[in-house]
């Protein structure tokens, strides 16, 4: 209701970031309506049936084995007390640390025929040099396995989430209908928290569309693969960006599913008739049994990629911080503190603007923003070069070139990636602030740009902090944007780990991968501290 | 007397439907001290809100010292009402010590420190001075809250439930206090409540509000 003339500036802050994070987009869109090549006839002849059919292929078989992992594992999790469950509750998030491209190296590093753990088993049993204990790794169910168990934390981390906020007086009276503790499980807890597994699995199907690393490397042809092929092989954007939305279509299609999903997910127990789940003791083999169903997907998502890895870098005798290793490192920590910051900075804005612009348009151009890390990042840059390839022919004609190939679009790109995590912990932080703080504040006479550096961001430090810490992680493991919006010679951890892995140079691959899940440990160490404060009852973390 | 405030025929709705304050008029003199009586949902904080410019009403004048500050074609904003307030949750800045809080409104005064200082010795809370919102009592946060709104001289200061918060034995040390410095510094104030006694003992006048409209009028002296 309040229209407030000064106010009218930081009104329009939201509109503006949104005009800014659709134009990409709307680029790509456009080539929809434009000439259709020759290439394009030859895709749609030879290889588009690959792309669609691989893709969903994926993606259902990923669907499949993060349900399985996420929602079991969250189950075992929430109801049973066992040997290292402490431990298991935090341990199992930690995949999402080595982003799929990074798993689908070690892998290969691992399984592949003349791989370290082929050699270490044909050491041991003494058998002859071409004999693999391990199938071929480099196909699509290997893509699979590997989505899978760095993905599957999403779907646990929700399902953990809902499992948490059902009342044990709701399962004493499931077990009093006479069903059983699997009938519970099966016929209850998990189609009352159906939309939050839902929410999950669309985030991981999200995720596993805008993969390029793992499938270029596993050289499956999906969408993405197609996309960068159709640019840097026959060098036509308008192909490149016509696959581009397509792959954009399926991926809106899962991306309103997860919205749906998530305006569904009512399954938290009201307070007054809440009682936290009783913890059942297992013992003996059961409790066994547990800890390894609950172990096995941190073993295969993490301990497993870092053992290969640590292995990888000790064979080089540590050697890898050279000069390369270096100057890429700080190319990653510029960027990504760059971005983190700007990104923090986006959020901070459109958050004060939202709170004092109570309508509802702004909240929608909010929440619109967020949507942006569902943009696969091939996607974005396709749409970033020809948007910044089209100013520099226009506004910037005199001074030639001045955006294409900068650091400007690769920053960009990142801040609409990433806008929704960082918008996620300053949001957050807004609702712990009270409205009555502004009242007094503004009867004070502190208002507009005096009230947001005065109380607002000291308020807000931590929540800023947390964001950008954020960002930095998700930019620091970014790779199809980096690798095609980066300027020429400008390598990034990400882009050297690619490059090293592309040339079968695993070893020296090792040195950036590591350093890119130390920096995927950040959130996870923001997520632990959630999970050990986190009650019944109250949702966390969705 | 002359009117600090004056509110003429103010309606308000949320939703150009129900009407939460129906045709209020209103008069509060220099020096007077007024409350606000009525249950929760009755519209009074609304109206408060209104009066500071937090809300805009849907209908109705308000003038603050003869001037117009609201109606139909015009809005002054809160910042520029010189006004003081204080809600039941008191508001103090977390981040701030007690001594920055009352600084805060009158950080470009030139004789700022002593005008704090002279309300830190009014208020008997200069041994706080440097402490943090969080590390002192709920009647003592109420006393910086005070000072901190009283400290920039607003024209009328309005208190939403300002002694919800406190337990009973220190709410009735408050008033009588309270009530002191009000009439010391002759202060006009607009108190908003739904403690009756509360009410009586405070102020001057009293009002009572039903359903958006104004019941009652009463002169406690």
């Amino acid at each position: 209701m309040l229209k407030f003339q000064a106010i009218n500036f930081w009104g329009s802050i939201p509109y503006l970031i949104l005009a800014l994070f659709v134009l990409p987009v709307i680029i790509i869109i456009s080539s929809l309506f434009g000439e259709w090549s020759e290439n394009w006839s030859h895709i749609y002849n030879f290889v588009l049936f690959d792309y669609v059919s691989n893709s969903i292929l994926l993606v259902m078989g990923v669907t499949v084995v993060v349900f399985i992992i996420g929602v079991g594992s969250a189950w075992i999790i929430t109801n049973y007390k066992f040997f290292g469950k402490n431990t298991l509750e935090w341990a199992l998030i930690l995949p999402l640390s080595v982003p799929p491209y990074i798993l689908a190296y070690t892998f290969t590093g691992l399984f592949d025929t003349y791989g370290t753990a082929n050699n270490l088993l044909r050491d041991l049993f003494n058998l002859q040099s071409d004999y693999a204990f391990f199938p071929n790794i480099r196909n699509i169910y290997g893509a699979i396995i590997v989505f899978s168990f760095t993905l599957y934390p999403y779907v646990y981390l929700v399902s953990r989430s809902a499992f948490l906020n059902q009342s044990q007086a709701m399962i004493e009276a499931a077990r009093l209908l006479g069903l059983n503790k699997i009938q519970v499980f099966f016929k209850l807890a998990v189609p009352i928290i159906r939309p939050a597994i839902i929410g999950g699995i669309m985030l991981v199907s999200m995720e596993t569309l805008s993969d390029f690393g793992a499938v270029d490397h596993f050289a499956i042809q999906t969408f993405t693969t197609g996309i960068f092929r159709t640019w840097y092989g026959m060098y036509d954007i308008n192909t490149a960006m016509q696959l581009a939305s397509m792959l954009l279509l399926f991926v809106g299609l899962f991306l309103i599913l997860e919205r749906y999903s998530r305006n569904n997910a009512i399954y938290t127990s009201k307070s007054s008739t809440f009682r936290p789940i009783k913890l059942t003791k297992l013992q003996g083999h059961q409790g066994g049994l547990a800890f390894l169903i609950c172990f096995l997907p941190v073993f295969i998502g993490f301990i497993l990629p870092i053992l290969e890895l640590s292995f990888w870098a000790f064979e080089r005798n540590l050697n890898f911080f050279d000069y390369k290793f270096l100057i890429t490192t700080q190319n990653t920590i510029i960027l990504a503190i760059t971005a983190g910051i700007l990104c923090s900075i986006f959020a901070l804005l459109v958050n004060y603007s939202i709170r004092f612009n109570k309508d509802n348009f702004s909240r929608h151009a909010g929440s619109l923003l967020s949507l942006g890390y569902a943009v696969p990042g091939l996607i974005l840059a396709v749409g970033i070069v020809q948007l910044f390839t089209w100013l520099d022919a226009t506004v910037f004609v005199t001074s030639k070139i001045v955006l294409t190939g900068s650091l400007i679009g690769l920053i960009f790109a990142y801040i609409i990636k990433s806008y929704a995590l960082a918008n996620s912990s300053i949001e957050s932080g807004y609702e712990r602030i009270s409205s009555s703080i502004d009242d007094s504040a503004r009867v004070l006479k502190s208002t507009g740009f005096d009230m947001l550096k005065k109380i607002h961001f000291p308020l807000l430090k931590t929540s800023f902090l947390t964001s950008t810490l954020l960002v930095i992680s998700e930019v620091t493991k970014e790779l199809p944007a980096t690798l095609i919006l980066r300027p020429f010679n400008f390598d990034t951890l990400a882009v050297s780990t690619y490059i090293y892995a592309a040339e079968e140079r695993m070893m020296q691959a090792s040195a950036p991968a590591i350093a890119i899940v130390m920096v995927g440990l950040i959130p996870i160490i923001i997520l632990t501290k959630m999970i050990r404060t986190s009650r019944p009852g109250k949702r966390d973390y969705e | 007397m002359n009117n600090i405030l004056e509110i003429f025929d103010l309606n308000h709705s949320f939703d150009k439907e129900v009407y939460v304050l129906d045709n209020i008029n209103l008069t509060v003199k220099s020096g007077e001290i007024l409350s606000i009586l009525g249950p929760s949902g009755c519209g009074k904080t609304t109206l408060l809100r209104i009066i500071a410019g937090l809300e805009k009403q849907t209908n109705g004048i308000i003038k603050i010292n003869n001037k117009i500050v609201s109606d139909q074609s015009c809005f002054i904003p809160p910042e520029k009402r010189n006004l003081g307030l204080i809600v039941q949750e008191r508001s103090l800045f977390p981040h701030l010590t007690n001594y920055e809080n009352i600084l805060f409104g009158i950080k470009d005064l030139d004789d700022k420190n002593e005008i704090a200082r002279d309300y830190l010795e009014l208020f008997k809370i200069d041994h706080l001075k440097d402490k943090y919102p969080h590390e002192i009592s709920g009647g003592e946060q109420q006393r910086i809250a005070l000072a901190r709104s009283l400290a920039p001289s607003p024209a009328l200061l309005l208190m939403d439930e300002p002694f919800n918060a406190l337990d009973e034995k220190l709410k009735i040390e408050m008033y009588a206090e309270i009530k002191k410095i009000f009439k010391e510094k002759k202060l006009t104030v607009l108190i908003v409540s739904h403690d009756r006694d509360e009410a009586a003992f405070l102020s001057d006048k009293l009002i009572t509000i039903e359903d958006g409209s104004i019941k009652e009028m009463l002169d406690t002296n």
